[in-house]
């Protein structure tokens, strides 16, 4: 059995390679699935069937699928000349060049991804202190006013939808109250109060919705290890009960809280489409959606392949995180 | 002692007065939603009727809260002026029946695929997980324009509408097949959290065969991720409904639609709420109950957690 | 019971909607002027010297802001083609022509870069002169010459800076195939065939067939000057080289574009534009209603903002209901008109199209839109901005249409008819309301919903297996030239299928007419366009008219001397001002 983290991470890191390929290729295959033709969109107004196939022959859409496939791939791998219409060289990692845009794909998803985690982490950090500060004060006082109240908070949480609240926290506190900004994004390296004035908005909003998940599982995992026979033991031991609680009840709930939470924030960062739509951020959820409403593919690639990126790094991420907790999961 | 586990349960779930309440509205709301059309006739107005006198030139019902009144309890939706109790009752049973669906299918599909990779181990195990990653790093959106529309161009003629129950139910399947990864986490976690515990080792050591383990040591204990799971998944699917339907590819009109009419009342937060207030609230009621309800239920099935 | 909070925040929401009460009143929204525009193209070249007529009450200095929800991605003068494309460019972009707006109606044709709108040298409308204007200067500094208008024309042949318009491009090529006749990347020092500059002064084209339209296209920014040495093919998109008062000094893609004062632009050269703010910003992102909402709250930019793509219709009766909006908002038609279009190779039937025209309910879908902000009734092909525009009615029915009538020209009939629309959500609304309305006059409407992104492509299919389906056309100057044949002449149909109309109607009786009203001056066409669009409708109703847009913006409490010009109905930069 190679146990070493070394062995682990690199076993990881191919699956994750493996898995990039996997999307890559489903994606092209998906939108080639679909009736549609690029060429057309670029077809200035009097455009015709000559017209069309100068336009695809230049953009080499004219080439069979698997053939458009590989010189994508090349591009990734070792850049790739796209030709005089599409700005010339690209070096590698070349994403290619936008139909729509007119700018090379890399450099609007540079522009993008930070907004996007500009978003997601901080919620992120908010949503999980939320929901684990509150599904352990529930637990902990189970059956009390306090735990129902908590219990309220979530179930409501859950019920909402996001693009209701968050719309009501823009008309309440932008338009009608002002004391906050309309939400935007300035760089963390320009000016962090714009940086965080501009995103609190939906940082809050995130963070109230997100964290009713994290809190009714915080609660049921850890109502459940406190019925365990060792942390009964502890207890009857008169072990003092908040310690109880740390060390032994929240562990074992730590390996779903994880996973849950791995999932979530690598999700996210793949696009926070309807809170970006919501809050008028542009990130990558809006890249992407632009980039499927105007069939640009080279974009749509581009989205997809980073945000699978993310996802699979989170995963990463998160089977590390269970080694860390669970030895058990390592020597397997 | 010679009841029952399922008896049992009842009985526990008969003492938890929320979850008892939270039941009876969830059921009633099923009940209003399935008996729609025969709500509708009873009231007397159509989904599709149309009450374009009843607005001022700018679209906006007349009278108080957006139109409410003996005719109209909800009162009448800005622009197209249908009735807005009838609109969402149909469309809580769209919203329902795609959610609920979903739901169900990446419940099952998750609690086997997350139960069969967590006890199994080893290369069964490394085949889902590769699976699961691949299907979490692809996009909805994406892979609902390339399922959605090819599969309409193949089924229907040119010519042919698309009946709203086909969009509906392409929906439902697209949810549960991309859906279902979170769920099978959460159990396969589980599982290998249960398989290595005393009792089952012990169980195990004792010469017990996988089908009693399976049976009798595992799946009781995942009732509690899977429900919690569930009353997760029911109202992402509600508002991923209502994301695709913005975006054109979920239930269109006339077909009505919970998520999609939210969606578009947001606008009118300042203009007419009432037209927010009744789908939003109607939503809210819907999920609320539901998870009040499941709560009750997994703690009436899990009774460790109550000793 | 047990959880309060939840129920606390429903109640409260309820009576937020308690809390409204709407009477049925009387108001009438009034709709900025309907008139066709009038003055059109100048005789006196006095009215195309500069410098522009101040404007009362305007102030150097500020910022004045444009908020639209998609990102302007074209800049290349060649390639633009957008509202906001074609009036952002009025600041760095001059043309040989351009409009002179009074912004309430009237309109005339001036020249910009040349000294008058153009001379037709031969009175057959074939041979054009341009004389340049003196003491015309890039951004650089550099003169502008008429070489720099030709390159810039020339460069508009090549296929690889596509998305502008293609009328002085076919015009010259004589056809449709403008690349093959000339191909701009072979050689980049040529220019197309039929144009010249006989001199740093002057610009010639030479046309095969007469077009009489040639300085109201020469209005378009395809005609602004590039110098050659500076032109990056693709990359000029980014950076255009100006011509006007203002040039362009930041680009973030996504979120913003940034224009500047330029120093060398002339105000005695320019007969339309000022130079009052330091720098406008064109900033993306916001939808219609977070822009309104904005705007209404006015924090610190926003003050002096305006937002580009409308008041939202939900909040319209917010907006006009609220007096202290009242002067900030900008209310006018514009010329895009919409039609139900009827597929004529499908529905041969006249009566059909007939009945349909009595059948359709303009006011219920017009509120199902927004209301009187957001479009007006129509009953004509040409929109009511088109200049010699009359009104009248083929179909008489009322505003919410005449189901019985419908019934009576059916004849007893129940036509099955297939309605194709757009799967967006403007889309499906149109496609909702029509249906109800016609299907009451005894009509079998069948829904078919088509991706939004493929629309136009399929219904300019001419098999297009559709019977009806909703059609839109903005015409690029305000005369029946450039609407009623680019959509009803059958001989522009192709094989493969349309370029503009939908309708497909073929009908040899009009031909004659459309030669006839084409080689008239330009002056004397309108009334006869007028005539022409009440006969085909008459004859033939190849589509049933609906609505024309209206624009409804509203801009910030700080921000003076914006109008909605008469061309594109779409807000206009060129007398903005931030108040002190």
């Amino acid at each position: 059995m190679s146990g070493s983290p070394a062995a682990f991470v690199l076993r990881r890191t191919g699956r994750g390679l493996l898995t990039l390929a996997a999307v890559s290729v489903v994606t092209f295959l998906m939108f080639f699935a679909v009736p549609r033709d690029p060429a057309a969109a670029m077809c200035p107004k009097n455009c015709d069937a000559a017209r069309l196939e100068q336009i695809r022959a230049q953009w080499g859409l004219s080439d069979p699928v698997a053939v458009q496939y590989a010189h994508y791939v090349r591009g990734v791998v070792a850049g790739r000349d796209l030709g005089r219409a599409q700005g010339g060289y690209c070096p590698a990692p070349c994403l290619g060049y936008s139909y729509v845009n007119g700018e090379p794909v890399i450099d609007a998803l540079a522009r993008a991804l930070p907004v996007t985690m500009s978003i997601v982490l901080p919620a992120a950090v908010l949503w999980l202190a939320l929901g684990i500060g509150l599904g352990v004060a529930a637990a902990a006082r189970h059956g009390s006013p306090v735990d129902r109240m908590i219990g309220g908070f979530s179930l409501a949480g859950l019920a909402l939808p996001l693009y209701l609240l968050g719309s009501m926290f823009l008309l309440l506190f932008v338009y009608q109250l002002g004391v906050l900004p309309y939400p935007h994004y300035t760089a963390l390296t320009e000016s962090p109060l714009a940086w965080a004035s501009g995103l609190v908005l939906p940082w809050c909003t995130l963070a109230l919705l997100f964290s009713a998940g994290y809190i009714r599982l915080t609660r049921a995992q850890v109502r459940e290890a406190m019925s365990a026979d060792f942390v009964r033991t502890a207890l009857a031991k008169g072990l003092a009960h908040r310690r109880v609680v740390r060390r032994h009840a929240l562990r074992p709930a730590l390996v779903p809280l994880v996973t849950a939470a791995g999932l979530d924030v690598g999700a996210a960062l793949g696009g926070t489409v309807i809170t970006e739509v919501t809050f008028g951020l542009y990130g990558l959820g809006q890249v992407t959606l632009d980039a499927v409403r105007e069939d640009d593919l080279p974009m749509l690639m581009g989205a997809v392949l980073v945000a699978a990126l993310v996802v699979v790094a989170a995963n990463i991420v998160v089977d590390g995180l269970y080694a860390r907790i669970d030895p058990r999961v390592r020597a397997r | 002692m010679l009841r029952s586990p399922g008896l049992l349960t009842l009985a526990r779930l008969r003492r938890d007065r929320p979850a008892m309440v939270s039941g009876v509205a969830a059921l009633l709301l099923v009940g209003l939603a399935v008996a729609a059309p025969a709500v509708g006739a009873v009231y007397g107005v159509g989904p599709e009727e149309t009450f374009a006198g009843d607005l001022d030139p700018y679209g906006m019902p007349y009278g108080v809260s957006g139109g409410v009144s003996a005719s109209h309890w909800f009162g009448l939706e800005p622009g197209l002026g249908r009735d807005i109790f009838v609109q969402v009752i149909f469309g809580m049973r769209t919203s329902l029946a795609i959610a609920g669906t979903a739901a169900l299918v990446a419940t099952a599909v998750g609690a086997v695929v997350g139960g069969v990779a967590g006890y199994l181990g080893g290369w069964a195990d490394a085949a889902i997980g590769w699976l699961t990653d691949v299907l979490l790093a692809l996009p909805l959106l994406i892979c609902a324009i390339a399922l959605i529309r090819p599969l309409e161009l193949h089924l229907y003629g040119p010519r042919d509408p698309v009946p709203g129950w086909f969009r509906a139910v392409t929906v439902a399947g697209l949810f549960g097949g991309l859906g279902w990864m979170p769920i099978a986490r959460l159990v396969r976690g589980q599982v290998i959290a249960l398989r290595e515990q005393e009792f089952v080792t012990a169980a195990r050591a004792s010469g017990a065969g996988a089908r009693w383990i399976v049976s009798r040591e595992l799946l009781p204990h995942l009732g509690a991720p899977v429900l919690t799971g569930l009353s997760l998944l029911l109202p992402a699917f509600v508002a991923g409904g209502a994301a695709l339907s913005f975006l054109g590819l979920g239930v269109l009109e006339p077909t009505a639609d919970l998520g999609r009419m939210i969606y578009r009342s947001l606008g009118y937060l300042q203009t007419d709420p009432a037209y927010v207030v009744f789908p939003s609230a109607a939503l809210f009621l819907l999920v609320f109950a539901f998870s009040t309800f499941n709560e009750g239920l997994r703690d009436a099935l899990d009774p460790r957690a109550l000793r | 019971m047990r959880h309060r909070s939840p129920l606390a925040l429903l109640l409260i929401l309820a009576c937020l909607g308690a809390c409204t009460s709407h009477e049925r009143g009387t108001e009438l929204p009034s709709g900025g002027p309907q008139a066709p525009v009038t003055g059109l193209i100048s005789t006196d070249p006095a009215e195309s010297r500069g410098p522009a007529v101040p404007v009362p009450g305007a102030t150097p200095g500020g910022t004045v802001t444009v908020i639209r929800q998609t990102e302007l991605t074209r800049l290349d003068p060649q390639r633009i083609y957008s509202f906001l494309g074609l009036n952002a460019s009025q600041l760095y972009a001059r043309r040989l022509t351009t409009f002179a707006d009074s912004g309430a109606g009237r309109v005339t044709l001036v020249g910009d870069l040349a000294e008058t709108p153009g001379t037709d040298l031969d009175g057959d409308c074939r041979h054009w002169e341009f004389r340049i204007k003196e003491h015309l200067r890039f951004e650089t500094g550099a003169p502008i010459t008429a070489a720099d208008i030709a390159y810039g024309i020339a460069r508009s042949f090549d296929l690889s800076l596509t998305g502008g318009p293609t009328y002085l491009q076919e015009w010259l090529a004589g056809t449709p195939h403008y690349e093959s006749v000339f191909d701009f990347a072979a050689d980049r020092s040529a220019l197309p065939p039929g144009l010249t500059v006989p001199d740093p002064r002057t610009l010639r084209l030479r046309f095969a067939r007469p077009h009489c339209d040639l300085p109201f296209a020469a209005a378009l920014p395809f005609t602004a000057p590039v110098p050659a040495a500076l032109d990056t093919g693709l990359d000029y998109n980014r950076r255009p080289v100006s011509s006007g008062p203002y040039k362009i000094t930041k680009v973030v893609a996504d979120k913003e574009i940034r224009l500047e004062r330029n120093p060398y632009w002339e105000p005695a050269t320019d007969a339309v534009r000022h130079q009052y703010p330091d720098a406008f910003v064109l900033a993306f992102g916001p939808d219609p209603a977070t822009q309104t909402n904005r705007i209404i709250a006015g924090h610190g930019a926003d003050a002096t903002a305006v937002s580009w793509d409308g008041v939202d219709p939900s909040l319209i009766a917010r907006v006009v209901n609220d007096p202290a909006l009242t002067d900030r908002l900008l209310r006018a038609p514009t010329p895009s008109h919409n039609t139900l279009t009827i597929n004529t190779r499908r529905v041969t039937d006249l009566a059909v199209r007939r009945a349909l025209n009595y059948a359709v309910d303009r006011d219920g879908l017009v509120k199902a839109l927004g209301g009187a902000t957001v479009a007006r009734p129509v009953t004509t092909l040409m929109p009511p901005t088109t200049s010699g525009w009359r009104d009248y009615d083929a179909y008489p029915a009322g505003p919410t249409g005449d189901p019985a009538a419908a019934r009576r020209v059916l004849g007893g009939a129940t036509p099955e008819l297939v309605l194709a629309y757009p799967d967006d959500a403007e889309g499906q609304i149109v496609a909702t309301y029509l249906r109800g309305s016609l299907e009451r006059a005894g009509f079998r409407i069948r829904p078919k919903a088509v991706p939004a992104t493929t629309f136009l492509g399929a219904t300019k299919e001419a098999d297009n297996p559709w019977d009806l389906y909703p059609g839109t056309w903005a015409a690029d100057w305000p005369s029946g030239a450039a609407i009623l044949p680019a959509l009803y002449d059958g001989r522009g149909i192709k094989p493969e299928g349309s370029n503009n109309g939908t309708s497909y109607l073929d009908a040899r009786p009009l031909d004659a007419e459309f030669d006839r009203i084409m080689t008239m001056r330009p002056e004397r066409q309108p009334p006869e366009w007028a005539r022409l669009d009440e006969r085909i409708m008459r004859d033939y109703a190849p589509v049933v008219p609906l609505f024309v847009e209206m624009e409804c913006t509203l801009h910030g409490s700080r921000v003076g001397g914006l109008f909605v010009d008469s061309i594109f109905g779409s807000p206009a930069f060129v007398n903005a001002y931030v108040r002190k």
